[in-house]
């Protein structure tokens, strides 16, 4: 099973440079959306057939603290211009919607918030959800993005065979 | 693969909290809306009454009250060691996010303590489709074999920070929302919480089948405190329900309009009255017919568009595939309804449209219910299936409120007017930003 | 006028994130919209609607007038130039 992270504090743009470079929607999106594009760049991009629609992997997004950084900006906004393109990161599932637009993936997506990093947990979700006949790989993250400078992250891709 | 039942409701909504209350409005066509002053600009919603409610979270309140209910309706022990929570919310506390920690695990671990729930909450935060994806969740966690029972809460509260965001994308209307309809200009925001507890277990759960040990270590009077000392949460009806909209026509008998809920007073009735304190033993449970023959969850899907985070596709690809999957081997004959997300914005409802299309359902009746409700996000899959249900029940195919004439390409079968049905399934259908689209198939139990 | 739409890019760059762009980068008269020029979307338009209200005082009825409005940065500054309330 692939597992990667990106260290906190690191710089996504550069990230972004490196692994990408041609997405400029990228730039439109809030860091914990950065971070769950970034590292499912870094887990998918050398898979054969990239970018063709499919229904059989899902995306499944843990986390403590959901989207409570791209909040608090859209809080402050909301004091005198109330930002669109800032309501529209509000929802914790934004970025799992993000790597499936990226990606094509039109299976299913799931967003999951936790009271603390707890990797059996997450498995035993993430075994739930291959409950689903259609579902035969999933990208799994935890991806707990405090501020646009600190988070905690873990992604996986893993094959249905994996979790049985 | 183990079947899952829904044995209990609970529902806080503006229009009443028994579920016959809250189907006597639907039917009716009678809501709650108004006008509220905005920060600046006013907004049209469905909000509950918060007078008199002093507490440190409204949102926390309701949930749990939604919940208590359906744990009480289910009998079920909500401290067992088998028994897991899941909830569902969008915004969860946001108003306080300047003061607290407005996390939903802050939320879930509230409400987990509130019920006595020891087995840690999961909160799925999917956006408008959360409270299906929720109960899908809830099915999943049975079937793991892990649970016997869980309970699915959905809840939210209006707020500056979703109202002044929806009206920041123009996606509000000043007027009463038209689901489906050619002049529809907009959706409605609206505050409910509503709870389910599913089970492995078809019938009325005893725990404690010798009824002396029924409350052994629980004080009765901390089980039930809320549900019976809450009128405030109801309101005045008279300034909810404007007077133009009552119909005496659909005012009948109230034995016809709800064979089932009014003949077993005892799940609604004050709590005090079922489990008098001064015997030892609990009333009996009678058995209603709803009780005997429980709605079953069959199945359930979340499909991506994988277009656009807040435009839907427009070819209604997620909801389409969603559809597909929970109606493999499924006749569009078999349905009563489709309880469709029908948030009368342009392209959600088209979306929809298409979808329905794509899937064979055009001839099936189609209604929505934020015509009556408002989007209550987080509750809304919830809070929508338990109304969809109890009005299969009661034979009939809901009303949708705000609709007159068809605003769809290709048209679908709305249902203008209520229906008569002897069906006993149906589809509820959600769609979210994000991209992502819900499907849930309900089956009255022992209806195949 | 000159001014206006240098100044106009910079604060379109800005608010939209549109990132390595300069204002050289955008052509006076190129669409904003659709698959040529920026190929902008509806939460840009959204966004749009916002920054004409906040910079110069302008609010737009709907995001349909919007369409009209940003067909370029050349019709946007002439819209501002004539409509401005700050």
């Amino acid at each position: 099973m692939k597992q990667v992270s990106i260290p906190s504090g690191a710089s996504l743009t550069e990230l972004y440079r490196k692994w990408v470079g041609d997405y400029p929607k990228f730039f439109k999106m809030d860091t914990l959306s950065k971070l769950g594009f970034l590292l499912t760049e870094m887990l998918v991009r050398d898979e054969p057939d990239r970018f063709t629609f499919r229904e059989d992997r899902a995306v499944l997004v843990f986390s403590r603290e959901g989207c409570v950084a791209n909040d608090r900006h859209y809080a402050e906004s909301m004091k005198d211009f109330p930002s669109p393109a800032l309501f529209v990161y509000t929802l914790p599932n934004i970025v799992s919607g993000e790597i499936s637009i990226r990606n094509k993936w039109g299976g299913e997506s799931s967003d999951y918030v936790l009271a603390s990093y707890d990797e059996a947990r997450i498995w035993d979700l993430v075994r739930q959800a291959f409950q689903d006949k259609c579902t035969q790989s999933a990208l799994v993250a935890w991806i707990d993005c405090t501020s646009d400078n600190e988070w905690v992250t873990n992604a996986w891709l893993v094959d249905k065979t994996e979790m049985l | 693969m183990t079947k899952v039942y829904c044995i209990g409701c609970g529902l806080v909504t503006p229009v009443g909290n028994a579920p016959s209350e809250v189907l006597s409005a639907v039917r009716a066509g009678k809501s709650a809306f108004r006008l509220y002053d905005g920060w600046p600009e006013p907004y049209y919603a469905s909000l509950l009454d918060r007078e008199g409610f002093e507490g440190p979270s409204f949102f926390d309140h309701i949930a749990l009250q939604a919940a208590r209910t359906a744990v009480q309706e289910a009998g079920i022990d909500a401290s067992g060691a088998r028994v897991g929570l899941v909830l569902s919310t969008i915004k969860g506390n946001i108003e306080k996010i300047d003061t607290d920690d407005v996390s939903l695990a802050a939320a879930a671990e509230t409400l987990a303590q509130g019920l006595g729930v020891k087995t840690k909450p999961v909160v799925v935060s999917n956006a408008c489709i959360s409270g299906l994806a929720a109960l899908l969740q809830g099915v999943r966690m049975i079937r793991s074999g892990a649970y016997d029972h869980i309970i699915v809460v959905g809840a939210e509260v209006q707020s500056r920070f979703i109202v002044t965001g929806f009206q920041s994308l123009k996606a509000l209307s000043l007027n009463p929302c038209k689901p489906f309809d050619a002049d529809r200009d907009g959706l409605n925001v609206g505050e409910a919480a509503a709870a389910m507890v599913l089970s492995a277990h078809p019938v009325p759960f005893d725990p404690h089948p010798v009824s002396e040990n029924y409350f052994s270590g629980r004080d009765p009077k901390n089980q039930f405190p809320e549900t019976s000392t809450e009128p405030a949460l109801q309101g005045d009806p008279k300034n909810q329900f404007s007077e133009t909209s009552t119909e005496p026509a659909l005012q009948g008998d109230p034995k016809n309009q709800f064979p089932e809920t009014s003949t077993k007073p005892a799940l609604q009735g004050d709590p005090k009255n079922q489990f008098p304190e001064t015997s030892t033993k609990p009333a009996p449970v009678i058995p209603s017919e709803a009780s005997v023959s429980p709605w079953e969850i069959v199945d359930g899907a979340v499909r991506n568009d994988a277009n656009h985070i807040s435009g839907p596709s427009r070819t209604g690809e997620g909801s389409y595939n969603a559809l597909r999957y929970v109606l493999e081997g499924v006749s569009a004959e078999e349905l009563a309804f489709v309880n469709v997300h029908g948030t009368a914005t342009r392209y959600n409802d088209q979306m929809e449209a298409i979808a329905l299309n794509r899937a064979g359902l055009q001839e099936v009746p189609v209604n929505a219910l934020k015509g009556i409700f408002g989007h209550t996000m987080g509750a809304a899959g919830i809070l929508e299936s338990i109304v969809s249900m109890k009005a299969c029940d009661a034979g009939v195919v809901l009303p949708t409120q705000g609709f007159s004439q068809m605003g769809v390409e290709p048209a679908v079968n709305v249902s203008a007017q209520e229906r008569k049905t002897d069906k006993k399934a149906f589809v509820k259908l959600l769609s979210g930003f994000g991209g992502v689209n819900g499907a849930l198939l309900f089956r009255k139990g022992g209806a195949r | 006028m000159e001014n206006l739409i240098n100044e106009l890019k910079l604060k379109v760059i800005d608010a939209l994130n549109l990132d390595g762009m300069t204002p050289e980068d955008i052509d006076d008269n190129a669409p904003l919209f659709g698959d040529e020029g920026l190929g902008l979307d509806s939460i840009d338009v959204l966004e749009l609607i916002v920054l004409l209200e906040k910079n110069y005082g302008i609010r737009l009825a709907s995001p349909a007038q919007g369409k009209e409005v940003f067909k370029s940065i050349a019709v946007m500054a002439d819209y501002i130039a004539k409509n401005r309330t700050k």
